[in-house]
């Protein structure tokens, strides 16, 4: 592995026990972030009529709250740095579900931008990243099948969420239908009840300090959340230099942007978003286009969703095993690569079995990227500095995740056609993936060589501190035998 | 409409008559619409027609005038603008359909009174019987005197009729049969309303409700909208004048009832109507209006289900310390301990002997 990833945590995490129910607590709340903005769209055409408003107009509120759930990253990781990630969650389950309450009592269109959009999205990013970060705490062998398992939660949350808001729009409109949901995201509550701190005497050293950034305070504080690179090197350079950045990294570590692999991941990331989404999102009017009846269609969005459950664990698992772990990065790079390929394939699949086939495998390409997503992040800032990141990481992102579909949907207008789009989006997924290709193998190489710098001062250290200590005992034993 | 154009023209007509008229050619007695009259008697006849001897130069006018009498004359009597006298000229369609097999469809979509001419032409059959019978059905009743019997001649044959198509009971299912086996339909509708909402829209008691219905684009748009509500079997035109909880905003392809201040009786089955020349057509919205207390049920079921399920959570991890506390205090002191260590380490830089770290 290499040394970036040793978390030098202070303890040895549990891989196993109650992490597996953290791991389920995790599964919920990141399935819910995930899934619940996608699956308002059953209510939108009541909502829209019920307020006399345009189609637009009421599309604002999933991205609002999409808006604010990736915006919300650093707030969270702040609060994550400080509190820890049980009360995050069980404050963001509260969040989500006052807001949809709030919402059914709503009387105009933006009352529920500022409920559903603002509140909500703001809950909703406190149930993210608190429940990523505590799986870095719980696991680190099994971690990339912990995450795996973890982000499965996304598609099944889904799966049973549509089904669920159509019932239930049916049987109580959408006043009452939101009233309900509320109630339903109070369970991110129950999934933040089971996120229990790991080894409750080992706590981070920030929660029982005075507010006060003293300077002595701070250090202590520097001294526990120390940098994971070579220990005896980096902590008398970071201790001079943290010393006036002590407050801010107390909060959230703005020192990750000169970390060269979360460069790298950002940059690849931020391009891979503009193309991760709008696929999907157009697969079922494209196939409608291509002349499939409705019924037909939904259920190519099935099959892609069946892909997707299915390899987000296989994924997990086969990323940790002992050929893939070292390397992980690659197998991300790969399985974006992989993407994009499907993606630039699509325009060549013809009737509706070669749609079914670019179903499967786009399904399986998303479902690949969705699991390692966080996992290669862990993998490079490691467990201690992943809250700040991943809080950096979303607020970069955001722009991607919002413009990507409407540009998507501006290139489908403008050229009437289809196959622009998806090669559009297969680009933005190739040429990332070939950058973290190229970028990961020069980081390994220097990686590689930090260790074993790290390795040959330790070991020029050791020796020294032997003669200093062999030097004297010889004095006295030479005195002695005189 | 052909005869408001005359209108027109009756009173252009009137002036050029009314100049005939002085330089000595008669006078004609003429009541238009407004009751206005203008003197024309004709000596001749003394009734409301005239012949005038004239020369060949004048007989355009005189077509003119003969146009006009006809016309004119029909004006008098007192008519509603929508229904069409039998002298009025009302465009005519034709439909012919060759039947392939033993039975077909047709649709035709029927926007204003039209004489519809149906044309069948059939093939025959390989019993090959010199003489068919052959008649016309409105929706499954033979029409009378329409049954003949023809000798075929081994020529397809076609049978042709002419329908006055007025009157919404005038729509249905027209069908020409051959031989009793053989038969080709005609279904005569005024365009329906396409995408048809099945299951009902809900909303609450003291809540409004904006309930739309929607022509589609591809189809005619229908000159105005109406609702209804069913009371019992019969349906009530909704008229928003004498209810003000009503309001019926209208756009040419699409409507919306709003009802305000719903109760539980404002459920029900409300129709909206397309009005057209011919007919109305009417498609469903069924409403159901419920408290609050019904979705706020399952709200407290399962808000109870989370308090429920956290306080077992939480109140097993505090159980599960304490017994922790009771007999591994060693083990947590151990952790402690290795913390520390790395802690001071840190801070005191190269000291002593190095520790591994885990």
């Amino acid at each position: 592995m290499p040394p970036a990833a040793a978390t030098n945590l202070g303890y040895t995490p549990p891989d196993g026990g109650w992490g597996w129910a953290v791991v389920f607590g995790a599964f919920i709340s990141i399935g819910y972030a995930s899934a619940f903005p996608k699956s308002l769209a059953v209510y939108f055409k009541e909502i829209q009529e019920y307020f006399s408003v345009s189609y637009s107009e009421i599309a604002w509120v999933p991205s609002v709250m999409l808006a604010c759930m990736y915006g919300g990253g650093p707030v969270s990781s702040i609060l994550v740095n400080r509190y820890g990630s049980r009360p995050v969650v069980l404050l963001g389950g509260l969040m989500v579900g006052a807001a949809m309450v709030l919402a059914s009592y709503g009387t105009s269109i933006i009352q529920l931008y500022v409920y559903v959009g603002l509140i909500g999205g703001f809950g909703l990013a406190f149930n993210l990243q608190p429940a990523l970060t505590i799986i870095g705490t719980y696991f680190q062998v099994r971690r990339p099948l912990a995450n795996g398992l973890a982000m499965t939660g996304s598609p099944v949350i889904l799966l049973i969420l549509a089904p669920l808001n159509q019932f239930l729009f049916d049987s109580f409109g959408w006043r009452g239908s939101f009233l309900i949901l509320g109630s339903i995201g109070l369970n991110c509550c129950v999934a933040g009840a089971l996120m229990r701190p790991v080894g409750k005497s080992i706590q981070p050293k920030p929660k029982t300090e005075p507010p006060e950034c003293d300077a002595a305070v701070a250090e202590k504080a520097e001294a526990v959340d120390t940098t994971e690179q070579s220990a005896s090197l980096q902590t008398e350079k970071g201790k001079s230099q943290s010393r006036s950045q002590s407050c801010v990294h107390r909060f959230i570590d703005l020192s990750l942007f000169t970390h060269r692999g979360f460069l790298i991941y950002l940059i690849g990331n931020v391009v891979m978003y503009f193309g991760i989404f709008a696929p999907v999102v157009f697969l079922t009017p494209y196939a409608k286009h291509q002349g499939i009846d409705e019924y037909s269609a939904a259920l190519l969005l099935s099959i892609y969703s069946l892909a997707d459950i299915f390899v987000r664990p296989a994924t997990g698992f086969i990323g940790n095993s002992k050929w893939i772990r070292p390397r992980i990065q690659y197998f991300f790079s790969f399985a974006i690569l992989y993407s994009g390929v499907c993606h630039l394939l699509c325009p060549l699949a013809s009737g509706y079995v070669g749609l079914v086939v670019y179903a499967v495998f786009s399904g399986l390409a998303f479902g690949m990227v969705s699991a390692l997503l966080f996992e290669v992040l862990m993998d490079l800032v490691g467990a201690h500095r992943f809250s700040s990141a991943v809080g950096l990481v979303t607020i970069m992102e955001c722009g991607p995740v919002l413009l990507g579909p409407p540009i998507s949907g501006a290139l489908v207008d403008i050229s009437g056609e289809y196959n622009y789009m998806y090669y559009a989006c297969g680009l933005f997924m190739l040429v990332p993936g070939i950058f973290l290709f190229i970028m990961h193998y020069y980081n390994y190489k220097k990686l590689d060589e930090e260790q074993r710098q790290s390795v040959a001062v330790e070991m020029k250290t050791s020796e020294e501190t032997v003669k200093l200590q062999i030097g004297p005992d010889d004095k006295t034993a030479h005195e002695a035998d005189r | 409409m052909f005869c408001s154009r005359i209108v027109l023209q009756c009173d252009i007509m009137a002036a050029s008559l009314a100049q005939l008229i002085e330089e000595g050619w008669g006078d004609y007695t003429m009541q238009q619409e407004e009751g206005e009259k203008i003197p024309c008697e004709k000596a001749a006849l003394g009734e409301d027609r005239g012949i005038i001897i004239m020369s060949p130069s004048w007989t355009q006018l005189l077509f003119q005038i003969l146009l006009l009498l006809v016309c004119c004359r029909h004006i008098n009597t007192k008519t509603s603008g929508a229904t069409p006298s039998p002298l009025a000229p009302v465009p005519t369609v034709a439909r012919s359909v060759v039947l392939k097999g033993e039975s077909q469809n047709e649709t035709i979509e029927v926007l204003n009174p039209i004489k519809l001419e149906l044309e069948c032409t059939w093939t025959g059959d390989q019993d090959k019987l010199p003489n068919i019978t052959v008649y016309w059905m409105k929706d499954e009743n033979e029409i009378e005197n329409s049954r003949l019997t023809v000798q075929l001649e081994n020529e397809p044959y076609n049978l042709k009729r002419e329908f006055s198509i007025e009157k919404e009971e005038n729509l249905g299912t027209y069908s020409c049969v051959f031989e009793n086996v053989s038969k080709i339909n005609f279904i005569l509708a005024a365009p329906q309303i396409g995408d048809v909402r099945e299951k009902p829209i809900v909303s609450y008691v003291g809540d409004y409700v904006v309930m739309t219905c929607k022509m589609e684009e591809s189809k005619p748009k229908p000159s105005s909208w109406n609702w209804y509500k069913k009371n019992g079997t019969d349906e009530e035109q909704i008229f928003p004048a004498e209810e003000p909880r009503y309001k019926i905003k209208n756009e040419d392809e699409k409507t919306k009832l709003v009802v305000h201040n719903l109760t539980e009786a404002d459920s029900g089955l409300y129709y909206c109507g397309a009005v057209y020349a011919i007919a109305t057509t009417k498609s469903p919205v069924k409403l159901k209006v419920i408290t609050y207390w019904e979705p706020l049920k399952p709200f407290l079921a399962i808000l109870a289900e989370v308090i429920v399920l956290v306080a077992i959570i939480l109140l097993c991890e505090k159980s599960q310390s304490k017994k922790d506390g009771a007999t591994g205090n060693e083990t947590n002191a151990d952790q402690t301990y290795t913390l520390t260590e790395g802690e001071n380490k840190d801070q005191e830089g190269n000291s002593s002997v190095r520790q591994r770290k885990v």
